[in-house]
């Protein structure tokens, strides 16, 4: 089709000529076109991350770039994993995880504990409570930043993981509130027919409330495993200054940077490293994501 | 507790020890909420009453680091004059003259050959200004030249930068909802392409900005050879980073590749849940494609929006991470962000106090943000 009469198809599907079904293809041509655009333009960066993370040095350096790496090398990851006096990113890959996790199975646990109670056991003081915790969301982190470090600097806990684990055991607000949205829904009878059974409201909880609360608990996992894998301010304000063995993930990113300035090779296939568990998580869990977004954006 | 394991028993017995489990259950978070939320607020508004480097005990200083924090002035910085005559001193070349004199430098050009331009010679900044304050932004207006100034520039400054990322929230939110409607149009793929935007946003940050150092490396990065390659070679030349005009500009392209997935996917949402009868009776009215988007789409879309440009204000005040990293706020604090600025004082510098303030200052902020967005967001958002 020659530019003309391109230009002629257009024209007359503006100017209405063409039916409803016409139009419709035309904004299909465009709605795809555009989310073609984009879908290149985030995956560009992730591509430049990838070929850059296997290439040797010297192919850096060239224009245009080399964009599938020649020769392909492992190098970098071997020369990254090596633990140096600035940086161990293997060990940080372990600290990390231990702080993700701990804190994760810890916060979904109490939170959906307390979010069972305020939804489903009457007591004196419970809206108040509830209304309690709510503040807690709305206090922003940067207000107790100063004071969390003093409290934590007197317990002696600087240059240690536990200013990152303690807190979080004791259960967020975010996912007491969650929890309890989620378990105001389920049905009356189930907590009768575990009275009438004799169980006590932790069994209760434990043998019939939370099997059935597996989405929610996806949901709160993956949310929470991404905020303290992500999490830079925390680690940055209590391990800095300590022994790079005690670092997370972007703590030993963002060290690996001095380490090694300008050597994009090996930083590359650092960031590389640090992406890959969110985004076997991601795709693992890609139905909760998707559902904790609807949840927390839309209801929240 | 146990007593409620036990049966039979009364119903007013299971009641109280119902409540007791129910207390019980509560107890952490609520503790948690006491010792890391309630308490550090209270220490944290206390602190910046006071003098604090972590060695000594806090001092008393009652409202100093408020007014070291809030205290602005702006000032017109008149031209000089000569004491015997009266007449405005110029500047021309490397001579200080009176007005009249002026016209003796007409034609003529310096040893480098440029020609030799005149301008008032301003009165020094320290005899305009009060003492302790330093300049945070010169500016000219109707012929005059003004300086607008503080007790601490920095934090001045780092409210006007982190003000200036706020640009991002449109342009992020525009493009959101564009692709939102474009997703909703029974395209094939639909899936993948939602899924693909939405992964940078949960990604670390740490990790991404070194991705997008690379990129915007000067000489070898993506960004430059793109604008090299499709004839914007000047632009192509830029270093992103270190300059002053286009640090924050950078910062708002990453920060919108980074964010906008999560836009698009509330408004995704948002979408689909516009009632479909609506369409069909705007369509027997005979309204067009936009018309059904003017008059449809977009009022039903308004809460989701609201919610999106609220959340998304509270998250930028807070941005710390991609400056901290990428440029540590240089060139001249063209990238010093206000979180960045509380951190160093605290962590840094140790004034603890004086950062507590500022933490204040821009917490309040947040939270005044933060209740409008909850206020609103119960009056239109339906739990079901």
């Amino acid at each position: 089709m020659t530019s003309q009469q391109l230009n002629i198809r257009v024209q007359t599907a503006t100017t209405e000529v063409l039916g409803p079904r016409q139009r419709e293809i035309l904004f299909k041509i465009f709605a795809y076109a555009l989310l073609i655009t984009f879908a290149l333009a985030i995956l560009l960066p992730f591509f430049w991350m990838l070929s850059t993370a296997f290439k040797e040095e010297r192919g850096l350096f060239v224009l245009p770039p080399q964009w599938i790496p020649n020769p392909v090398t492992f190098a970098n990851f071997e020369k990254v994993l090596t633990p140096t006096p600035q940086a161990n990113i293997p060990r940080a890959f372990v600290n990390s995880l231990f702080v993700a996790l701990t804190t994760t199975l810890g916060e979904v646990f109490i939170s959906t504990l307390a979010g069972f109670a305020f939804a489903r056991i009457r007591f004196p003081g419970r809206q108040q409570f509830f209304g309690l915790l709510l503040v807690t969301m709305m206090i922003p982190g940067v207000v107790t930043l100063v004071p969390s470090f003093i409290l934590f600097k007197e317990l002696g806990w600087l240059r240690t993981l536990a200013p990152l684990i303690v807190p979080v055991l004791f259960g967020t607000a975010f996912a007491v509130f969650l929890s309890r949205q989620y378990f105001a829904t389920l049905p009356q009878e189930l907590e009768e027919a575990g009275k009438i059974d004799g169980a006590n409201m932790f069994q209760i909880y434990l043998l019939i409330f939370l099997p059935l609360a597996k989405p929610i608990i996806a949901t709160l996992f993956v949310l929470g495993f991404i905020a303290r894998w992500n999490d830079y301010l925390g680690p940055l304000i209590y391990l800095s200054g300590g022994k790079p063995d005690t670092f997370t993930v972007p703590l030993a990113l963002a060290s690996l940077q001095g380490a090694y300035t300008l050597e994009w090779t090996t930083l590359m296939a650092g960031a590389t490293l640090a992406l890959l568990p969110i985004v076997i998580l991601f795709f693992v869990f890609q139905r909760y994501f998707i559902e904790s977004i609807a949840i927390t954006g839309i209801k929240g | 507790m146990d007593a409620t394991t036990h049966l039979p028993r009364g119903r007013s017995t299971l009641g109280r020890g119902e409540a007791l489990w129910g207390y019980l259950f509560i107890a952490a978070p609520l503790l948690g909420f006491l010792i890391f939320s309630a308490f550090p607020l209270l220490v944290s508004l206390f602190l910046s009453f006071t003098s604090y480097d972590l060695a000594t005990a806090p001092r008393w200083i009652g409202t100093e680091n408020w007014s070291r924090m809030l205290s602005v002035t702006m000032a017109r910085v008149p031209p000089m004059t000569d004491e015997a005559t009266g007449e405005t001193l110029f500047r021309c070349g490397r001579e200080t003259v009176t007005e009249s004199r002026i016209g003796e430098f007409a034609g003529q050009t310096d040893l480098r050959g440029n020609p030799i331009t005149c301008a008032p010679r301003l009165m020094a900044l320290s005899d305009v200004l009060p003492s302790g304050y330093e300049t945070v932004y010169n500016l000219s207006l109707f012929g005059n030249d003004y300086v607008l100034a503080a007790r601490d520039p920095i934090f001045w400054i780092s409210l006007f930068n982190t003000a200036f990322m706020l640009i991002a929230i449109p342009i992020s939110m525009a493009l959101a909802l564009l692709i939102a409607l474009a997703l909703n149009q029974k395209i094939q793929g639909a899936r993948f392409f939602r899924t693909l935007f939405y992964l940078p946003t949960i990604l670390p940050i740490a990790a991404l900005a070194l991705v997008w150092l690379w990129i915007l490396n000067p000489d070898y990065g993506l960004l430059n050879f793109f604008l090299k390659a499709i004839g914007l070679s000047e632009l192509g030349s830029t270093n992103w980073l270190q300059n002053a005009y286009t640090v924050k500009p950078a910062l708002i392209i990453m920060a919108v590749w980074r964010g906008f997935g999560y836009q698009m996917v509330i408004f995704l949402a948002g979408l689909q849940g516009v009632n479909r009868t609506l369409y069909e009776a705007a369509e027997i009215d005979g309204a067009g494609t936009w018309a059904k988007f003017r008059y449809v789409t977009w009022p039903a879309l308004t809460p989701t929006t609201f919610f999106l440009f609220i959340t998304s204000l509270i998250g930028a005040l807070q941005i710390f991470q991609e400056p901290q990293i990428m440029t540590q706020g240089q060139p001249y604090f063209s990238s010093t962000m206000t979180v960045m600025v509380i951190w160093q004082n605290a962590f840094r510098d140790l004034q603890m106090g004086y950062a507590a303030t500022q933490a204040w200052l821009l917490g309040g902020i947040t939270m005044v943000l933060t209740v409008i967005n909850f206020v609103l967001s119960r009056r239109w958002v339906f739990y079901d």
